[in-house]
């Protein structure tokens, strides 16, 4: 009977999902007359969990407050308050901020803190600073942010660029959340089961099972599947990836600095909940609703001209924010402008146009009096050495001018580049996770191989499909390619959910399921490319020689290889890489009677060069990349030596060793010169025979003469001593 | 003369340089030479090591000889008498450093004498001798150390029983049947290496290495041979020179002694050089093995592949052991007379002393004999007791000479200072230097006797070039202990620093606490003769309680 349930449950299907429940109080009492011992074989939630958990109750509210429960949609007005409240209870890590202060920009233009108001209900996208000690930093006046540290590296969480994607702001106020929550409340037991930590987000132990403790798999059947997408204890569900470590996310908040702006698009968002649909929104347009943002869009097409119609005209008013983006904007893909200038509607669709990416520029950026000649695209268009000065337009919207200058204005180090190394936007809907590049399609970045990776990692956190952004439709100048294009940032847009307005009853468990994308971006921040391409590393399977491998030339210094795989980070920079090797010669302490002793040397470090004309096998593989240095021992040299690794990556942020950590191979050097000359050792044996037997001689000769003479002595005083006797 | 209570002295001046040659030449010089050699580039060792003889041990021979000389004490009475009574613990720590060795030197010389059995009855050149089983399983029957220990020790006191005539006859005949071995083995040595073709044993041995000549390795490891295998400052000198006439010329057995020493080191590394390098793939990881490891292991091996059949092999088997073991058998008679002529100057009967003597050293060597067999990690057996022991005691020799160094220097010191109250001197640096520093020089070493005059050289190596080289040898071996072992300062770590200072601070204490007893007692000195060995001069010069041989001390009447 036992055997039948689990045989069913493997292929699940909705209808016997729906009928479990009534089947298994049919078949529970057969079982327990047949089987006296037999326990059912799962439980229910609440004697698993607390009842908070079991009923996703969250812990910073009341079970009532069914907007701070995510059972209801935040609004802008609820949204900015419950942001304000927690930046004034957790004054140490977070900070409000609305738009940017202004200034002078990173284009040299003078700015206002109202370029970044919206253009109709004139809102700047509140936002949050989130880090350890976040008024304790340097303070950039043109962002007004007191939280920059030059060694924490940024990373910027962005919400609703698109109004009707609700779940889309909705996530990025959980994570607010959960770090307001967990900041500091090391050990909290967030599923109250006694025990601590036991799930983290993604398929930690890596079994291939999301819910790593087993507490969602121990339920029964009936209870597996919580949200309802069809998957058992798949992402989102009760029990799965439920207890993450509070102190890992109090480590991220002290090493990272979070850009967190879960409203980009206030003015849309507005219009979309107000006016546009109808509530519950979910019913009246689940999937449409209002995408663009609320630029005034005129007849003519001029800018300047201000349209005589106050009110927002749907059929024509907006832009797409996130096809606004400067990066190779304006390519038809996926994007429009109007026909000629004037015009609002897709003339080609014959509807609404929703992905006007803006107006075209009309300044002269660089004073050449040639319009435009230079477009986004990381080229020098026009040959005259600058790269990208004179553009074609974007970035026209406050909300798109809002991100490029947070990006560009946050330059903790002064080096010119980008702080944000990570960057994620949240869209809804379609449950995928994109990667650069959208605006061209059978094209890959130079980080292709890296994008993908960190994209199946969010993939599997989250059960949804990665795939590259055209390769769901070709989309330019949107968000992600300008991040990864302008900035060489790792971005990536998650289309979360199935709808626009998802229904009140799934904004809790949608926002869950992508909670943990939120972190791993955070934590990745540092050094994306670099922490792919280790985790693509077969760096298991990296060896150093053995000393039976090592070949001792006969003369000359000695190479010392390590093959490693070709995806390493490695870091030729002798402070990080090197073989650390020492000379091991006979002691002088070594004792006339006990076994041999040896005296060491210190260690020295010698570089690595890579020999690009071999390959090394590594694993299965037979294209491992070969790290050679070559250690200058003399061929007189005997003894041992002993030499050991550290391989550093490329940030210098991580450090292997070889052949373990503490410990070193040895090798027996062995006299590599030629033992001598037969006229110099003549020359040195007539030295030291002159000196040793030669002295040896002349002593023993005097000493004898010297008796001699005695015995002559004694001879005379004997003959003397005769003769007065006689 | 008497024979009870007279005084006792070599019959001629070929007893006192064989025996001060059988003090010097040990195993070192057949071991320890050769391994000093390979580990330090050949050739290029032979000349810090040269330059050293002459820096070091010889003006320190010369000392010994000028001070046992006028003093004709043992150790404890030399020191009593150049040093003033204060400084009596200074012989007594000489002598107990010498006897200490003794105590597992005598252990050391055994495993020799059974390496001469078992070549000579051909053990060890058989088919398929696995030499390393062979000396485990020696070292490893308690009964066998013991015996041959014991044996040494027998052998040993037959020999100093009859006092100065009796270890000079020994002596000739052990070091003229060394050297002849030692030739013999260098013959077949060199045979052996020229039958591949080359003498690379030898060119190896004589060829320097310019880059290593400049290591400061080499030339502590040149200074160490120098210092730990002629005896220098270790008392061997000071004993010997009690039975010399009164026309020796310390300077001259010096310079003999010395140079005889090195002689040996030379045909004994050309020798096992030769050997080795004839037969060995990889020569120098053989010779810079440890010590025991080369002579028991590596050159029976080596022995066995001599040439000439079955006679070959067993001609140098058992000649180098035979060899080896009169090396040792000299040193142990000349430590054993170290420790028995300080018991005589103190009114014991020279019998009852060479049998408390003999009996401490083999009941004191046992534990060093059966105590303490490990194996190393490539599985060969060694005594860690007795490697502990030489550990501890070995750097204290070092102190021997410093002792020895500092009684020049206080005597210059002092002699300066009454100068300068009488008028002769003058006072300051200028007078010190040209009224004191050669005060030691004038008064006890040029005295008229030698042929050979040393002249200022000798007070720049004994006031500058020693108390340097000394703090360099010191600090560079303390240091590397330091630096290379765990838990250095560790008491209970056998190889650590801990436990040297730890005894050496318990002897010495010891010994400076029974000082006052030791200098309450009469001292005889062994005056020949016809000897003027005037002491007056001297700060035991008017010491009621310092007589000569069979003349009462003026308490005991």
């Amino acid at each position: 009977m036992s055997s039948k349930v689990v045989a069913i449950s493997t292929r699940p299907s909705f209808g016997f999902i729906i009928a479990l429940p009534l089947l298994l109080s049919l078949l529970a009492p057969i079982a327990n007359a047949s089987v006296a011992q037999e326990e059912p074989t799962g439980m229910a939630p609440e004697d698993v969990w607390s009842y908070d958990y079991a009923n996703m109750i969250f812990p910073w509210a009341d079970e009532g407050e069914r907007i701070l429960q995510f059972k209801e949609y935040h609004t802008y007005e609820t949204m900015k308050l419950r942001m304000m409240r927690l930046a004034e209870d957790n004054p140490n890590i977070f900070e409000f901020h609305e738009g940017l202060l202004g200034g002078t920009n990173a284009r040299g233009e003078v700015v206002g803190a109202d370029a970044y108001e919206g253009w109709y209900y004139g809102h700047s996208s509140p936002w949050l600073k989130i880090t350890g000690n976040v008024k304790g930093g340097d303070y950039n006046p043109f962002v007004g942010d007191k939280g920059n540290y030059e060694d924490r590296h940024d990373v910027m969480i962005v919400g609703n660029h698109h109004a009707r994607e609700w779940m889309s702001y909705q996530t990025p106020i959980l994570v607010m959340e959960v770090i307001a929550f967990s900041y500091g409340n090391i050990g909290y037991d967030n599923d109250g089961d006694g025990q601590v930590d036991e799930d983290p987000w993604g398929d930690a132990d890596g079994d291939g099972v999301l819910d790593d403790d087993g507490d969602c798999l121990a339920l029964d059947a009936s209870f597996q599947d919580s949200n309802g997408d069809g998957t058992p204890c798949g992402a989102g569900d009760l029990g799965v990836d439920e207890d993450y470590s509070e102190q890992w996310i109090t480590d991220l908040v002290n090493r990272r600095e979070i850009y967190l702006i879960p409203m980009l698009n206030v003015d849309g968002n507005i219009y979309d909940r107000e006016e546009y649909c109808a509530a519950p929104a979910w019913e009246s347009c689940p999937t449409s609703g209002w995408r663009k943002n609320l630029r005034d869009n005129t007849v003519t097409g001029v800018t300047p001209m201000p349209d005589l119609d106050e009110e927002v005209d749907p059929s024509c008013d907006g832009v797409d924010l996130n096809r606004n983006y400067q990066f190779e904007w304006g390519a038809p893909l996926g994007a429009t402008g109007p026909l000629f200038p004037g015009m609002c509607y897709n003339p080609m669709g014959g509807g609404n146009n929703d992905v006007y990416n803006g107006p075209v520029d009309t300044v002269d950026q660089d004073g050449d009096f040639r319009l435009n000649e230079d477009h986004v695209d990381g080229k020098d268009d026009d040959g005259d050495g600058l790269t990208d000065e004179d553009w074609l337009g974007g970035n026209s919207e406050p909300e798109t001018k809002f991100i490029q200058d947070m990006t560009e204005m946050n330059d903790d180090n002064a080096d010119g580049a980008s702080e944000f190394k990570a960057t994620l936007t949240f869209h809804s809907f379609s449950e995928l996770v994109l990667y650069p590049w959208g605006h061209c399609t059978n094209c890959e970045s130079p980080d292709h191989q890296q994008l993908i990776y960190h994209g199946d990692q969010m993939a599997e956190m989250t059960q949804y499909t990665n795939m590259q952004s055209s390769d769901l439709y070709p989309t330019s100048g949107d968000f992600c390619d300008w991040h990864y294009g302008v900035h060489g940032s790792y971005c990536y847009t998650m289309e979360i959910g199935t709808a626009f307005h998802q229904h009140e009853d799934d904004v809790d468990h949608i926002a869950v399921r992508n909670l943990g994308v939120a972190f791993y971006m955070t934590e990745v921040a540092d050094n994306p490319r670099e922490r792919a391409d280790l985790a693509m590393s077969d760096i298991t399977n990296q060896s150093l020689q053995t000393p039976d491998e090592v070949n001792i030339p006969d003369e000359g210094n000695i190479p010392i290889d390590m093959c490693i795989d070709k995806n390493f980070p490695y870091s030729l920079d002798v402070s990080d890489s090197h073989v650390m090797w020492r000379t091991v010669k006979p002691s002088r302490m070594q004792s006339d009677y006990g076994p041999r002793e040896w005296s060491t040397t210190g260690w020295t470090n010698t570089l690595f060069e890579v020999v690009d004309s071999e390959n090394c096998v590594i694993g299965e593989s037979k294209n491992g990349t070969i790290l050679r240095a070559s250690l200058d021992i003399s061929e007189t040299t005997t003894g041992e030596l002993h030499y050991k690794v550290m391989l550093g990556t490329l940030s210098g942020g991580d450090l292997y060793e070889y052949p373990a950590q503490g410990s070193y191979y040895t090798l027996d050097l062995s006299y590599r010169e030629a033992y001598g000359s037969v006229l110099g050792s003549l020359f040195l044996f007539a030295i030291v025979a002159g000196f040793v037997w030669g002295g040896l001689a002349v002593c023993l000769r005097m000493m004898l003469s010297d008796d001699e003479e005695f015995i002559d002595l004694a001879d005379a005083v004997l003959e003397e001593e005769m003769k007065t006797e006689d | 003369m008497s024979k009870e209570g007279g005084s006792d002295q070599f019959s001629g001046r070929m007893g006192l340089i064989f025996a001060s040659i059988g003090a010097a030449i040990g195993t070192g010089n057949i071991w320890r030479f050769p391994r000093m050699v390979g580990a330090n580039g050949g050739g290029t060792f032979l000349i810090p090591w040269l330059f050293f003889l002459f820096a070091w041990s010889i003006p320190l021979v010369i000392a010994e000889y000028a001070m046992g000389k006028r003093s004709r004490t043992g150790t404890i009475g030399t020191f009593r008498i150049f040093a003033g009574k204060k400084f009596a613990w200074m012989g007594l720590w000489t002598a107990w450093i010498s006897t200490a060795i003794g105590f597992y030197y005598a252990v050391v010389s055994g495993w020799t004498i059974k390496y001469f059995q078992l070549g000579i009855t051909g053990a060890l050149n058989g088919e398929g001798v696995d030499t390393t089983e062979v000396w485990n399983a020696f070292l490893q029957s308690s009964g066998q150390v013991i015996f041959f220990q014991f044996l040494v020790i027998v052998l040993t006191l037959a020999a100093i029983l009859k006092g100065a005539k009796a270890i000079e006859k020994v002596n000739i005949y052990l070091m003229v049947s060394l050297f002849a071995l030692l030739f013999l083995t260098l013959f077949l040595s060199l045979w052996m290496d020229l039958s591949d073709g080359t003498l690379d044993g030898a060119l190896f041995m004589f060829t320097v290495d310019f880059d290593m000549l400049f290591e400061p390795e080499v030339w502590i490891n040149g200074l160490s041979q120098s210092a730990w295998s002629c005896s220098a400052g270790m008392g061997m000198c000071i004993t010997y020179a009690v039975y010399m006439s009164k026309d020796e010329d310390t300077v001259l057995n010096a310079f003999t002694m010395g140079l005889a020493n090195n002689s040996i080191s030379i045909i004994a590394g050309l020798a096992v050089l030769s050997a080795i390098f004839a037969v060995s793939d990889d020569p120098l990881a053989t010779v810079t093995g440890g010590s025991s490891a080369i002579t028991f292991l590596a050159l029976p091996e080596v022995f066995a592949q001599a040439p000439g059949g079955n006679i070959g092999p067993l001609f140098m088997m058992a000649g180098f052991f035979l060899a080896l073991s009169f090396a040792a058998m000299t040193s142990m008679i000349s430590t054993v007379e170290l420790c028995v002529r300080n018991f005589v100057d103190h009114g014991y009967d020279r019998k009852t002393s060479v049998f408390i003597t003999g009996a401490a050293i083999f009941f004191f060597g046992i534990p060093s004999a059966v105590m303490w067999i490990k194996l190393d990690s490539a599985g060969v057996a060694f005594p860690e007791f007795l490697e502990v022991q030489d550990h501890i005691w070995g750097y204290g020799l070092m102190f021997s000479g410093l002792f020895i160094a500092y009684t020049i220097w206080q005597y210059g010191y002092k002699k300066w200072q009454a100068d300068v109250e009488q008028g002769l001197a003058e006072p300051g640096f200028k007078g010190y230097l040209t009224t004191g520093v050669p005060a030691f020089r004038n008064d006890f070493i040029n005295t008229g006797d030698n042929d050979m005059y040393v002249n200022r050289i000798w007070d720049i190596l004994i006031y500058i070039a020693f108390p340097v080289l000394f703090i360099i040898l010191m600090a560079s071996y303390f240091g590397d202990m330091i630096a290379n072992t765990d838990d250095v300062w560790n008491p209970s770590n056998p190889h650590g620093l801990g436990i040297i200072l730890m005894f050496w601070g318990v002897v010495g204490g010891l010994f400076i606490a029974l000082n006052k007893l030791l200098v309450s007692r009469p001292l005889y000195r062994n005056v020949p003769e016809g000897a003027e060995c005037d002491i007056s001069m001297l700060p035991g010069g008017d010491d009621q309680m310092i007589v000569l041989v069979g003349e009462s001390a003026p308490d005991l009447q």
